[in-house]
Formats: C-alpha cells, sequence, structure tokens
C-alpha cells in the first residue's frame, strides 16, 4: 500500500505540487498584462497632472466623471459582447433609438406627450428589444453577429431618423434633464446612474450563472456547448443585456445634451470598443471583463481631457489616440499564444 | 434597380428568398414615377440624408417649389455615400429620358464632376451646391450646368465672432470650438474667426479645438476646457450649431448658461430658441428652406426656357447666397416666419439673393 502511494503519485497532489513553480513564473507575466490598464491611467493621471494641476481639483475630476457616465455605460453592454467573441455595432443605433423614445414620449417641443420617467423606462426597453432582435437574428437565421448587428445599427438609425422627423427634437421634463443637471453628494445624477449601471453588470458577471456562461462561450463555444450550456440561449441574453444598457445610455445622452436627434450616437461606437480593448478584454472573448472596462473608460476619458488641459493640438490628439490603441491592444495581448495574426 | 438586376438561384434557397426580399425592397423604394404631366421636367432633390435637420428643411423647400409650378418632385437620399448618390442621379436620368431638373448638394467635393457630366449628356439641367472642385464651372457645361451656389464662410464665420464680441462687452477670451479639420467650410469660418479677432486685441483666443460637427463630442470639449481656463472663458464660438448647442448643454451643467455667451452657424431650431432665451448671441442661417426651392427653382426656368444661361454673367451661374445673422435683436420675427410657419418666397426671382462670385481659391 505505502509502496504504491510512493510509486504512484495520487492524481489530485500533482497540480498543488507542480503549482507554486509553475505559478511564480506565471504570475509576473499574467499579471503585468492584469494590470498595465490600471498603471496606464495611473501613469496618465500623474502626467497630466505634473503638466496642469488643475487636473486633480475635484471639479475637474466630477467633470471627467460626468463625461465618463454615457461612454461608461455603453461600454458595459459591449464588454459582455466581447466577452462571448462576438461584435456588437449596434450601439449606435440603439442609443439613437432609446434617445428617440425618451424623448417624443417625455414632454418635449414637438408633441404633446408626458410620461417623464415612464419615458425614461420605455426607452430602455427599445434599446433591450433591438438587442433581442440582434440575438435572434444571429441565432435563428444564423448570421455572424457582425453583420446582424450592423443590419440593426442601421434600423436603429432608420427608425430614429422617421420618427424624429429628421430634426432635433428637444427634451423639455425637467425631471428628466434633472439626471444631467441635478447633483447628489456633488456628482452630477448621470455619473450615479452609471455607476449603478456598472454594480449592476459586476454582479451579472460575476454572481450569475448568464455571466460565467458569457465567459464560458467566450472561451470556447464548442467545449461551453457539450457542457450543457445553449450557446444560443446565452447570446440572446447578452445581447438582451447589452441592448438594456445602450439603452440607459441612450438617455442619458439625451438628458445631458438636453435633445434627441438620430445622429446623437454618432462615434460612440467606436469610442466604446475602444474603452473595452484599452481595458484589457481580449477581443477573442473569454477574457477581461467590465472592472477592466471601468479602467478603460477612464483611460479615454482622461487622455481627452487631458490632452485639452495640456492644450494638445487637435491635429495631433487624434494620432495619440490611435497610437493608445495600437499600445493597449500589444500590451494586453499575449501574443506569445498567437500562432496566427490575421 | 430592379428585381431582374437579381442573379436568383436555380434552387431556392433561404438566401435567394431573403434576396428576392432586399431586392423587392430596393425596387419599391427606388421612387416610382408617373409619367410626367405635360411638358414640365421632374423635379429631383439629391442631398446626404434626413436625419438632420439642415437636410429636412432643404426638402421642404423643394417641395414647395414643385407645388408652385405643379411639377413631380423626388427626393434622392445617398446617406453619405458618394457612389449611391451618383448612383441614383443616373437612374433618374434614364429613367426620365434626361427630362428633369437636379438640384443636388454633393456628398464630397470630387462628386460633383460625375454628376454634372452625366446630366450634360442626358441633356438634364442641374444645380449643385456648396460642394465642387475648383475647376468645375457651369460654363464648361452650357447650357445644363446652370448655376452653383455656396455660402461665404469666412463672412458666417466673422459675422458670428462680431456678435459674440459684442455680447462679451469687446473684451475676454474666447474658446472656439471647430468642424472637421481639413472640411473647407470649418477652414473658412475659422478665417472668419481670426480675422476678426485681429481687429480686437482686448478679446484673446485661449484655445481652439475641433469637436467634429457634434453635440456630443462639443459638450465634453467644453467640461475640459472650463478647467484649463476657468473664469477666463468669456465666450464660446462654435463652428456649426450642433456643436454650439452641445457646448451650451455643457454650460448649463456648470450653470453657466446665459453667463457665457454662445454663437454657432446654420439656424437649427435649439439655437434660434436658445437665442430668444438669450443664452446664444448668434446664429447664421444660409436658408435650406430657399435652397432646396430655389437650386431647382433655376434649373427650371432654364428647362422651360424663361431664360437662358448662356447669357446669364459668372457671378448668376457661380455665386454666393445671402444668409442671415440671427441675433436677439430680429429672432422673433425670423421664428415667426421661417418656423412657425413656412416661409413664403418669390422662386421667379432667381438672382436676389447673389453676392457676388465665389473666389478662386
Amino acid at each position: 500500500m505505502t509502496t504504491t502511494q510512493a510509486d504512484v503519485p495520487p492524481l489530485h497532489h500533482g497540480p498543488a505540487i507542480a503549482a507554486p513553480r509553475r505559478r511564480r513564473l506565471h504570475i509576473s507575466r499574467a499579471s503585468l498584462r492584469a494590470y498595465a490598464p490600471a498603471v496606464v491611467l495611473l501613469a496618465l493621471c500623474l502626467l497630466v497632472t505634473l503638466a496642469n494641476p488643475s487636473f486633480i481639483e475635484t471639479r475637474n475630476l466630477i467633470r471627467v466623471a460626468n463625461a465618463a457616465a454615457v461612454p461608461l455605460t455603453l461600454a458595459m453592454g459591449t464588454t459582455f459582447i466581447i466577452l462571448i467573441g462576438s461584435i456588437d455595432l449596434s450601439a449606435e443605433g440603439a442609443v439613437a433609438v432609446a434617445a428617440m423614445v425618451v424623448v417624443l414620449l417625455a414632454k418635449n417641443d414637438l408633441n404633446g406627450m408626458d410620461l417623464g420617467w415612464g419615458a425614461a423606462l420605455l426607452a430602455v426597453c427599445a434599446a433591450g428589444l433591438m438587442g433581442l432582435i440582434s440575438g435572434l437574428v444571429q441565432t435563428g437565421l444564423r448570421i455572424p453577429s457582425f453583420m446582424a448587428t450592423l443590419g440593426t445599427w442601421f434600423i436603429g438609425l432608420g427608425l430614429a431618423t422617421y420618427m424624429l422627423g429628421g430634426s432635433a427634437v428637444r427634451l423639455m421634463d425637467p425631471r428628466l434633464r434633472f439626471l444631467a443637471l441635478g447633483r447628489f453628494g456633488g456628482l452630477p445624477v448621470a455619473v450615479w446612474v452609471a455607476l449603478a449601471a456598472f454594480a449592476v453588470a459586476a454582479v451579472i458577471q460575476t454572481q450569475t450563472r448568464l455571466g460565467r456562461h458569457i465567459l464560458a462561450l467566450g472561451g470556447g463555444e464548442d467545449l461551453a456547448e457539450y457542457s450543457g450550456i445553449s450557446p444560443a440561449r446565452v447570446r440572446i441574453l447578452a445581447f438582451t443585456l447589452a441592448g438594456l444598457f445602450y439603452g440607459v445610455a441612450g438617455v442619458l445622452a439625451a438628458t445631458q445634451l438636453g435633445q434627441s436627434n438620430a445622429v446623437i450616437g454618432d462615434g460612440r461606437l467606436f469610442a466604446a470598443i475602444t474603452a473595452v480593448v484599452v481595458g484589457g478584454t481580449a477581443l477573442t472573448g473569454g477574457e477581461g471583463g467590465v472592472f477592466n472596462t471601468l479602467i478603460g473608460v477612464l483611460i479615454v476619458t482622461v487622455l481627452s481631457n487631458g490632452m485639452v488641459l495640456l492644450g494638445i493640438s487637435p491635429y495631433v490628439q487624434q494620432t495619440v489616440q490611435g497610437l493608445m490603441i495600437i499600445a493597449a491592444v500589444a500590451l494586453s495581448l499575449d501574443r506569445l499564444r498567437l500562432k496566427i495574426v490575421k | 434597380m430592379t428585381t431582374s438586376d437579381f442573379d436568383f438561384s436555380v434552387r431556392p434557397s433561404r438566401r435567394a428568398i431573403l434576396g428576392g426580399i432586399v431586392g423587392g425592397a430596393a425596387a419599391l423604394s427606388m421612387p416610382h414615377i408617373a409619367r410626367a404631366a405635360g411638358d414640365k421636367p421632374v423635379l429631383v432633390t439629391s442631398i446626404r440624408s434626413l436625419s438632420n435637420p439642415y437636410h429636412a428643411i432643404w426638402k421642404d423647400g423643394a417641395e414647395a417649389f414643385a407645388k408652385s409650378v405643379g411639377a413631380q418632385h423626388v427626393t434622392l437620399v445617398s446617406e453619405g455615400n458618394s457612389e449611391k448618390g451618383i448612383a441614383d442621379i443616373r437612374a433618374m436620368l434614364a429613367k426620365t429620358g434626361g427630362k428633369m431638373v437636379l438640384n443636388s448638394d454633393p456628398n464630397d467635393t470630387p462628386d460633383a464632376r460625375p454628376i454634372v457630366e452625366s446630366c450634360f449628356k442626358a441633356g438634364a439641367y442641374v444645380c449643385t451646391q456648396w460642394n465642387k472642385p475648383n475647376d468645375l464651372h457651369p460654363w464648361d457645361f452650357n447650357p445644363y450646368y446652370a448655376s452653383h451656389i455656396e455660402f461665404d464662410g469666412v463672412k458666417s464665420g466673422s459675422a458670428i465672432t462680431q456678435a459674440l464680441i459684442k455680447a462679451m462687452g469687446s473684451k475676454g477670451g474666447i474658446v472656439a470650438i471647430g468642424g472637421q479639420i481639413s472640411n473647407t467650410a470649418a477652414i473658412e469660418r475659422k478665417r472668419g474667426l481670426e480675422e476678426v479677432l485681429k481687429a480686437h486685441p482686448d478679446v484673446q483666443l485661449l484655445d481652439f479645438q475641433v469637436a467634429n460637427w457634434k453635440a456630443t463630442e462639443a459638450y465634453d470639449l467644453t467640461s475640459s476646457l472650463l478647467t484649463r481656463f476657468g473664469d477666463k472663458v468669456g465666450g464660446i464660438w462654435a463652428a456649426n450649431d450642433d456643436m454650439g448647442t452641445g457646448a451650451l448643454e455643457a454650460l448649463r451643467a456648470e450653470g453657466l448658461a446665459g453667463k457665457v455667451p454662445v454663437v454657432g452657424i446654420d439656424g437649427i431650431k435649439a439655437a434660434m430658441d436658445a437665442v430668444k432665451a438669450g443664452e446664444y448671441a448668434a446664429t447664421v442661417t444660409s436658408d435650406p428652406y430657399w435652397q432646396g426651392g430655389m437650386g431647382l427653382s433655376i434649373g427650371y426656368h432654364a428647362f422651360m426656357k424663361s431664360f437662358d444661361p448662356t447669357k446669364e454673367s459668372k457671378d448668376h451661374r457661380e455665386f454666393y447666397g445671402r444668409t442671415t445673422t440671427i441675433t436677439k435683436d430680429n429672432v422673433a420675427d425670423y421664428i415667426k416666419a421661417n418656423v412657425d410657419s413656412k416661409p413664403v418666397y418669390d422662386w421667379n426671382d432667381l438672382w436676389g439673393r447673389c453676392e457676388g462670385q465665389i473666389r478662386a481659391s
């Protein structure tokens, strides 16, 4: 008995013995990757502060938080989609639809509606419905997410254009404008809404089965399916969830600008994907998450705020943003594991 | 385009059926042309999109003119896609056999040439607005290329700068928010700003940044600029109203709306309301309603031979249209005449708003 044990080490001891040595090597590289975005964010804040101390004035930090509110909410949705290894291009369309619905159903300067908070709720639902459709189209018709969401993007944009009659409609409901103009504990209400969205996303990612299934799908859809997960169900739920986040972002955007037009979402898709990637979530799926995205959104926002504070010429700013994306992807990808680059 | 252009596979797969649906929808979405009434041409408006208020009003003006002469009117939308814009125009030329009048806001500067050449070949009369290459001239395509209309960006840029400086009491700091860096209108409007600033040494330009014509970008930019310059910001200059109203909302979030005057260009409704509320010092409008109607009217009159384009002087063939600067002095009247009701114009007054030949530059 004793000899057998000595000759054949029990299987469950194997990894425990081997782990310390391997992990030590592994941690240094993996943790560098994991913490790179946070280090970049800190370094960025430090650099901007050194160049212009007014950066760390409370007043400015509040402004940075306010500027990050919409991108953060939006990027929460995008994060889940990228985690399953898909891409969602419908963000701008969903934002346009949500902004359109909230403005048309709340007090505005075009029609006589006045649903107040009900308008905001319906707007979020409308965007969620678009996400649901994206998910159903992909799974039902077996169309890649890229094309399916490209479709819903344009459907959303077209719908918003049609319903708004091609013009900017103003939001006159003081209760909804309170989201942007009101403050609570010194922070604009929009920032609290964004933080709440972040909290919800964090709970979904870490505490729910859906969150784990999303990660599993991103890690390997075939494996996940063999383990009894229904990829179609997870996909539909993830896209619906993303739609709901886009809806909240759309409502926030409309209340901030006090108006809604069909192009209210312009440029936000790129910003959201940039933030997700800069935060360290892999475009291949299965790696990263909403905490990374929070850092990513802050990096992008601090950078654009910082470049204005530093008085960097607008001609150079876009170049800096482009460089940042390449640098972030280079830092966050474990390129040793990539066999093929295409 | 018709469904017959689609090559259906023999075996009706789901894809083919979907393709058929798409093709059918495309065919249906192409304007259905009944035989044009009498000897009148079909009036065609080609614009970028209906999702911006500017072009939506443009279309209203075009329809008003079409109604005034009892001609059929069709709107083509390029959705920012140059190839689609040009292809749609060619399809219309084929459909009408050249018996049409086109008023086009080409999606991009180079687009004007193929558009004009196609119309010239088909014998259709055309007016272009805003965008054309400098070496493309109406008189080189007689008589079909009737006119080209632009609005002087330098003049608009300086008009709002003057209004802003006046609202600031002729002293203090301005932050400026420009349009897309390489865009001609953005460059001209900025030049207008710079020219006026030269004459006002007590007013400094604190910074010039760009927000790509967008309200959302201007919103974030403005709050950053407020951090950088704080109370030094005495006024905000924006190259269009979308950015101007975005900046205004950022001011509002800081409780500064109405305290820091804002100016913009385009005359969108939100800007006019802000002028009325005393939060916006001025906006400039090129009057898209007039552009939509007059661009068709010039071509229509050339088609009907009520004037001969070849006999018109160059400053009627390539001209700057008159703009209106809206400040608190005239905003109430302007809203009453142009927003609350449709303006009534004499569409036969073809050259009433000519402000000279376009600069060669």
